[in-house]
């Protein structure tokens, strides 16, 4: 075994779970990590889950301690709104160039007490909840994020596009904001690196025939993950666009799977978990759940299926479908290969494929490592351990590296580690 | 070891008796020691003044014509006593325990845990008629032999213990063998085994169980129905007398905190029981400041708290045998009370305590799926 | 030693400030018994909130602190910093939150001064109580015992084995290498397997700090994560056995395959030419696929699922082995008729679709079926079975390979109750938590990987064997010293009567009977402080360090009062 002298520090990209875990795994063993993440807050997309399966734990609540460990770990030096310009060098010896955005709010100073957010004269979309809600300029993404300190949005913000507006720091007792800020350029020296930068989803505009965008109460699953959560647009009541609560919902897998070429290997099992969600607020809902392979493998899944079948749902094997209007509600046409029908539902759900989030190239530009055919990042050997590429002292972790489930991300995510601890010393 | 409902499926010896079933018994206890299956019994003896029962471990065989197994009173809970012969661990003298089925019963819940070690104790019950309340007896020592005796010769149970005439488990097998005198012919009375050792004991003694125990089974069932139907309408009343917040507090308003129930309950095992220790003392401070909010507070504090700590720490082993009751000073009763609560609780778990020493304790054993019909319903 | 407790109300900016009249919770808590003083402070978590503090605690020469201000989880670590800095014992301190319980959620302002006022009294009360603990350290061992000398447990091997790390291997057969060793090819690259175990394998042998037993196994696991105890039993003439210590425990026991034999609809060990996955593999490598006549099949049925209804899960790996099979035939075999026999086609992740689009064509059938019996027509196999219109229908086969469940090896749950692990769903070793912990257990530093935690194809194994490197690379450091929790239970000798319903409780296995003194003892370097034995325990005999019954009974009587 080689081992490597040189800079004993880590850089991960991504605070989503698995860079989260592998952060915290390295700090552990004593090492310094650098912990990037684009955006303002960490947890990526699992905090966007209100429960995951198959134990249906609440996701925030067994993420949390893990977000709040991370922000106070001395080993850990987490620069958000951060992104990797530039890599030179190698295996122990990389010099890192990162260009941090200005937050324009101290997070020293800041005690996360959301006040100037009311006087903050623009509105727009709130991305974290999928456009669902609406955010300021000024803004946390959703409740309990963490780092528990807002960001300004200066691409939107009415002062960093000329105009004087000082509404939210006259509204901060605390001298938080601080429209002085700069953009940051740093440089790191580090040893090993860890790209855990996650996925993003198919976007169903791209298959008209599922009538989103087109058709009322036509979500997709991060949608329908949102309108389901506590924290999120509608403090998880499940109601369609005329305010009423639905009678019948119908759940489309694997949306955009033929368009990708694969499957994404968590759909059934979380469309299974959606079915749960909707019983548990509206527990006379019809569900009918419409799929091609119902593709829940290992020891735990089967059962979970078995439960969510008690409750009455319909599982219907079919080769095609279409979303259509029907007067004032939706109806679903569909073909089994035998016979063709149609049903009428007031909400659909679309299971997305994951997909390669569009800033997977450059990173991988940047990092020095190469795509696979699909765009996600490409491990060295498809039978070895998944986590090495290709550039040594480059490692891949989670969804980044192809579509998988939260435990699989995580035991990337060590793997990753792993490999780094036993190369270098 | 087999469970006890299914005994009427068992057999059995019919062993012939003299017309003193008493003496019948002995005279078994005495041939098993004289073939060396027990090196010593214990069973209860009437006092050398002749005012009281005591158990007695009895190395002496001749001693043996002076036991009582059926005694009048329960002075000493028969599983203490049995359990603190082996307290410490067991030793190599077998011993035969003649006791009544709630002492049994009470003795397997002290071996699960882990207060005494049965391995050479062979436990030997007997159907029992009650027992009459202690201070009834004790006033009149002669008077009260003769009530007892009368009384169970007919299975009357008007002059038993309150407890003992709502109790629907007086021929329950939970031991190694009973001796059943219900539904036997005159002059006979049946051996019922109910596990390997006692099965060996009656090898031992040539004794071949073939005969159908239906007779036994069948005046059992009678009753126990019996009882049960009393037991029904006597803790329904109990229930109303004493639901609520205030009837209870007024139930144990009485309560003079000698302990004494806790004390000579055979299931309250902890060497400090937790209500006699610091936890449940206060500083004076704390004492004076609770007075200062209800404006006063009554010394020793604490009474319905014991009460309902005690409750919580035995309910699911309880079994029934209204030790406390006797004991206590001021005449509440507990035994009735406890017995009520034992019920539900131990019902919420399919429990019966001691019925089965292989069976585990409830509140300690994990189960996934458990008490799904008190789980919220939005889970 | 008279106590001086000094209590200090955060304003928090605003934040407290404006929702709760701290003048009035600073009068309410000023003359209580203990209270040497009681001051305000703009924002205690700041540079100068923190020296305040410090100076405050050494200039009044305090013994207790109690901050009113935000939630424990923002700030308990820091003011338990100060008072390490200023000479106080940590865990004599305590935070009680006027903030997210009090300030931020209450409109009336009243209401919320005398919520604050009860939440500081609370604290008051409560760290009276408060005992001095100690972070304590204990030595241990580096090396790591690796059980079963599969792909798992030699991909571990090999990543943890160092100079100042021995790793012993104790595999059960003779032979390295495990079920890889039967496979010519493996999905999706169909790569050869051979000489790359045969790589490892010679790897693992030549590494001079690793120690292989063969034909050995694990009969004893005692002590604790850095301080384990093991004896290996080996099954030569001699019956020796080895005795050493290990910091950490691997179980990588890997799978076996659901016997066909327990069914009856295939005819596996009745029928002729009816082979198990296991045994077609075998075959292949062998270079000659035959039936019983030494003839090559024309048509071979593929029936996948096998055992899938009596194990209750899906094994992951079976449809794409079943795809590999059809390459193998094919390459072996030209013109072969395949028919795969399936009910849902299981094939996640980005490449393995594509492995089945490729392995479908000419001569491949993909059957959805049900119900399936395999029996004898004549001197073919025939197969029954019901097509997805639920119309009855025959297909006859030369031959048929069952693609069995993975189920756990037999001697599963006898080698969790010597590591003092349980045994979760489908038999296969239970991990710590579903989610987040895949190769951990409830017994720390004894990890789970491969097959043996549940089915998975050699990639995942892969993954989860580097996991466990990880996991054990970053806890078990040569030199450092382990700190076990602190606040943990403990059992008075005195009063513990032996009933064992702590040990019952214990999810952790953190707590033994002494059998000689007849109590029960718990395990400092185990125990979690969860709390289970002291509920349990009838007599209180067992209490948690910084949750006595005193303390919280304090809290609790100042706060609803």
């Amino acid at each position: 075994m080689n081992e490597k002298e040189g800079y004993l520090d880590v850089l991960v990209i991504g605070a989503g779970i698995a860079g989260i875990e592998a952060s915290s795994l390295l700090s552990n063993s004593g090492r310094k990590v650098h912990l990037i993440e684009k955006t303002s807050y960490t947890g990526g997309n699992v905090i966007k889950f209100e429960e995951v399966f198959s134990n249906m734990e609440c996701s925030t609540c067994m993420v949390a301690p893990r977000q709040q460990e991370l922000l106070q770990d001395k080993n850990i030096n987490l620069l958000t709104l951060a992104e990797v310009e530039d890599v030179k060098g190698s295996f122990g010896n990389f010099t890192v160039k990162i260009r941090k955005k200005a937050r324009y709010v101290d997070l020293q100073n800041c005690i996360g007490c959301n006040a100037c957010f009311e006087p903050c004269p623009v509105s727009l979309k709130n991305e974290f909840e999928e456009g669902l809600s609406e955010r300021k300029a000024i803004y946390v993404p959703c409740a309990g994020a963490l780092p528990n300190v807002p960001m300004i949005d200066t691409e939107n913000c009415i002062r960093f596009k000329g105009k004087d507006c000082k509404a939210c720091q006259e509204a901060c007792a605390f001298e938080a904001i601080d429209f002085n800020q700069k953009d940051e350029q740093l440089e790191l020296k580090i040893g090993a690196i860890i790209a855990a930068t996650g996925s993003g989803t198919f976007d169903p505009k791209q298959t008209p025939e599922y009538g989103y965008g087109k058709i009322d109460d036509v979500y997709t699953a991060l949608e329908f993950e949102r309108l389901y959560a506590s924290n999120g647009p509608t403090e998880g009541n499940i109601n369609l666009k005329n305010g009423k609560a639905p009678k019948s919902v119908a759940i489309i897998h694997c949306i955009g799977r033929d368009q990708k070429g694969y499957c994404s290997a968590v759909c059934c099992m979380y469309s299974l978990k959606f079915n749960h969600y909707l019983k548990s607020k509206i527990p006379d809902i019809k569900i009918t759940e419409f799929y091609t392979d119902l593709c829940i493998p290992g020891k735990s899944h089967q059962k979970f299926y078995e439960k969510m079948k008690e409750t009455g749902t319909d599982l219907i094997r079919i080769q095609e479908a279409k979303v259509e209007k029907q007067g004032k509600g939706i109806t679903v046409k569909y073909d089994t290969g035998k016979k063709k029908d149609s049903l009428p539902v007031d909400m659909v759900i679309l299971a997305t494929s994951i997909e390669p989030r569009d800033d997977t190239s450059e990173l991988a530009k940047v990092l020095g490592i190469s795509l696979d055919e699909y765009g996600f990042f490409k491990e060295e050997h498809l039978e070895a351990s998944s986590v090495t590429t290709s550039k040594p002292g480059v490692f891949i972790a989670g969804c980044v590296q192809g579509p998988k489930n939260i435990q699989n991300s995580v035991s990337q995510a060590n793997a990753a580690v792993g490999k780094i601890l036993s190369l270098s010393k | 070891m087999i469970k006890s409902e299914d005994n009427s499926k068992n057999k059995c010896a019919i062993v012939s008796s003299k017309s003193d079933t008493k003496e019948s018994v002995i005279d078994f206890l005495k041939k098993a020691m004289d073939e060396g299956i027990f090196d010593a019994v214990l069973i209860p003896m009437m006092t050398p003044a002749g005012d009281s029962f005591a158990y007695v471990l009895i190395k002496d065989k001749t001693l043996l014509k002076d036991g009582a197994p059926l005694s009048p009173i329960m002075s000493v809970q028969g599983a203490k006593a049995v359990s603190s012969v082996t307290r410490l661990g067991k030793g190599k003298m077998k011993i035969a325990a003649v006791m009544r089925p709630c002492e049994i019963r009470a003795t397997v819940e002290l071996s699960k845990l882990g207060q005494t070690d049965l391995e050479n104790i062979t436990l030997i019950s007997m159907d029992c008629p009650g027992v009459l309340p202690l201070s009834d007896f004790l006033g009149d020592p002669k008077k009260g032999m003769k009530l007892f005796y009368d009384a169970a010769e007919k299975w009357d149970y008007k002059p038993m213990r309150p407890v003992c005439q709502i109790c629907d488990k007086s021929s329950m097998i939970a031991g190694d063998l009973h001796i059943g005198t219900l539904g036997a012919k005159k002059d006979t009375f049946f051996i019922i085994s109910n596990s390997q050792k006692g099965k060996n004991v009656l090898d031992k003694l040539g004794i071949d169980p073939k005969e159908s125990a239906d007779s036994w089974q069948a005046k059992v069932k009678t009753i126990t129905e019996e009882k049960h139907k009393k037991r029904e309408k006597n803790l329904k009343e109990l229930k109303s007398k004493i639901g609520g917040l205030d009837n209870l507090t007024d139930t144990f308003s009485q309560c003079i905190n000698c302990h004494n129930c806790m004390r000579v309950c055979p299931v309250c095992y902890c060497r400090l029981c937790y209500f006699d220790s610091d936890k449940v003392k206060h500083t004076s401070e704390d004492y004076l400041k609770i007075a200062e909010r209800k404006g006063s507070i009554r010394f020793l504090p604490d009474t319905t708290l014991f009460q309902m700590g005690r409750m919580l720490h035995m309910s699911i082993s309880c079994v029934s045998c209204g030790a406390c009751e006797d004991a206590c000073p001021v005449s509440i009763p507990v035994a009735q009370i406890f017995s009520m609560i034992a019920d539900e609780t131990q019902g919420l778990f399919d429990y019966v305590s001691g019925r089965d020493i292989e069976e585990p304790l409830p509140l300690i054993t994990y189960k996934e799926e458990e008490l799904n019909d008190v789980e919220d319903s939005n889970d | 030693m008279e106590k001086k407790i000094g209590v200090y109300v955060c304003e928090c900016g605003p934040n407290i400030a404006e929702k709760v009249d701290i003048d009035k919770v600073i009068n309410a808590v000023s003359s209580i018994d203990g209270v040497a003083v009681v001051e305000k402070f703009k924002l205690l978590c700041s540079g100068d909130g923190k020296k305040f503090l410090e100076d405050e605690i050494k200039k009044h020469n305090l013994t207790h602190l109690v901050v009113a201000a935000c939630s424990p989880k923002q700030h308990e670590q820091t003011f338990m910093e100060v008072c390490e800095n200023a000479g106080i014992n940590p865990y004599l301190f305590q935070l009680a939150n006027i903030r997210e319980q009090c300030a931020w959620i209450t409109e009336d302002k009243d209401e919320a001064t005398e919520k604050a006022i009860r939440l500081t009294k609370a604290a008051i009360g409560r760290v009276r109580y408060h005992s001095s603990l100690e972070k304590k350290e204990l030595e241990c061992t580096p090396n790591v015992l690796v059980i079963g000398g599969g792909v798992a447990g030699i991909e571990t091997s090999l990543q943890l084995a160092s100079p100042d790390r021995k790793i012993y291997l104790v595999e059960k057969s003779s032979s390295l290498g495990g079920l890889v060793t039967n496979f010519e090819k493996t999905f999706p690259n169909m790569s050869l397997t051979s000489d790359v175990m045969k790589q490892k394998i010679q790897s693992v042998n030549e590494n001079e700090n690793i120690k292989v037993f063969t034909d050995a196994e694990v009969e004893e696991v005692l002590g604790f994560f850095g301080n384990f105890e093991v004896k290996v039993k080996k099954r030569d003439e001699d019956k020796s056995s080895a005795e050493f210590n290990v910091g950490a425990v691997v179980l990588a026991t890997g799978s076996t395959l659901f016997d066909p034999k327990k069914t009856s609809q295939y005819g596996y060990g009745e029928l002729d030419n009816v082979v198990t996955a296991l045994e077609f593999e075998n075959m292949n490598s062998s270079g000659k696929i035959t039936l019983k006549n030494g003839k090559k099949p024309n048509s071979v049925a593929i029936i996948h699922c096998v055992g899938r209804d009596e194990t209750g899960y899906c094994s992951e790996v079976c449809c794409m082995y079943s795809l590999k099979f059809v390459r193998y035939l094919k390459d072996k075999i030209s013109n072969v008729k395949v028919s795969n026999f399936y009910s849902d086609l299981c094939i996640p992740g980005k490449t393995y679709q594509k492995f089945y689009d490729q392995t479908k064509g000419k001569h491949v059938d993909f059957i959805r079926s049900a119900d399936l019996k395999v029996t004898k027509k004549g001197d073919k196999l025939n197969i029954e079975y019901k097509d997805e219109n639920g119309s009855k229908k025959n297909l006859g086969a030369d031959m048929a390979i069952l693609a069995p469940a993975m189920e756990p090896t037999s001697d599963a749950s006898g080698l969790a109750e010597v590591a003092s692990i349980s045994i979760g769903d489908g038999g296969f070793f239970s991990e710590e938590h579903e989610k987040l912990g895949q190769i951990s257990t409830t017994t720390e530093g004894i990890y789970i990987a491969g097959c043996a935690q549940g089915p998975k194809n050699i990639s995942e194994t892969l993954v989860q064997a580097d996991a466990v490197t990880g996991k054990i690379l970053s806890s078990l450091i040569p030199g450092k010293k382990i700190e076990p929790e602190v606040k943990i239970s403990q059992i008075s000798e005195s009063f513990c009567i032996g009933c064992k319903k702590c040990i019952n409780v214990c999810s952790y296995g953190a707590i033994t009977f002494d059998e000689a003194k007849k109590i029960s003892v718990v395990n400092e370097a185990i125990c979690r402080g969860c709390g289970n034995c002291v509920a349990a325990c009838p007599s209180g005999a067992a209490t948690l360090k910084h949750f006595t019954f005193n303390q919280i009974y304090q809290e609790l009587m100042e706060a609803v009062q």
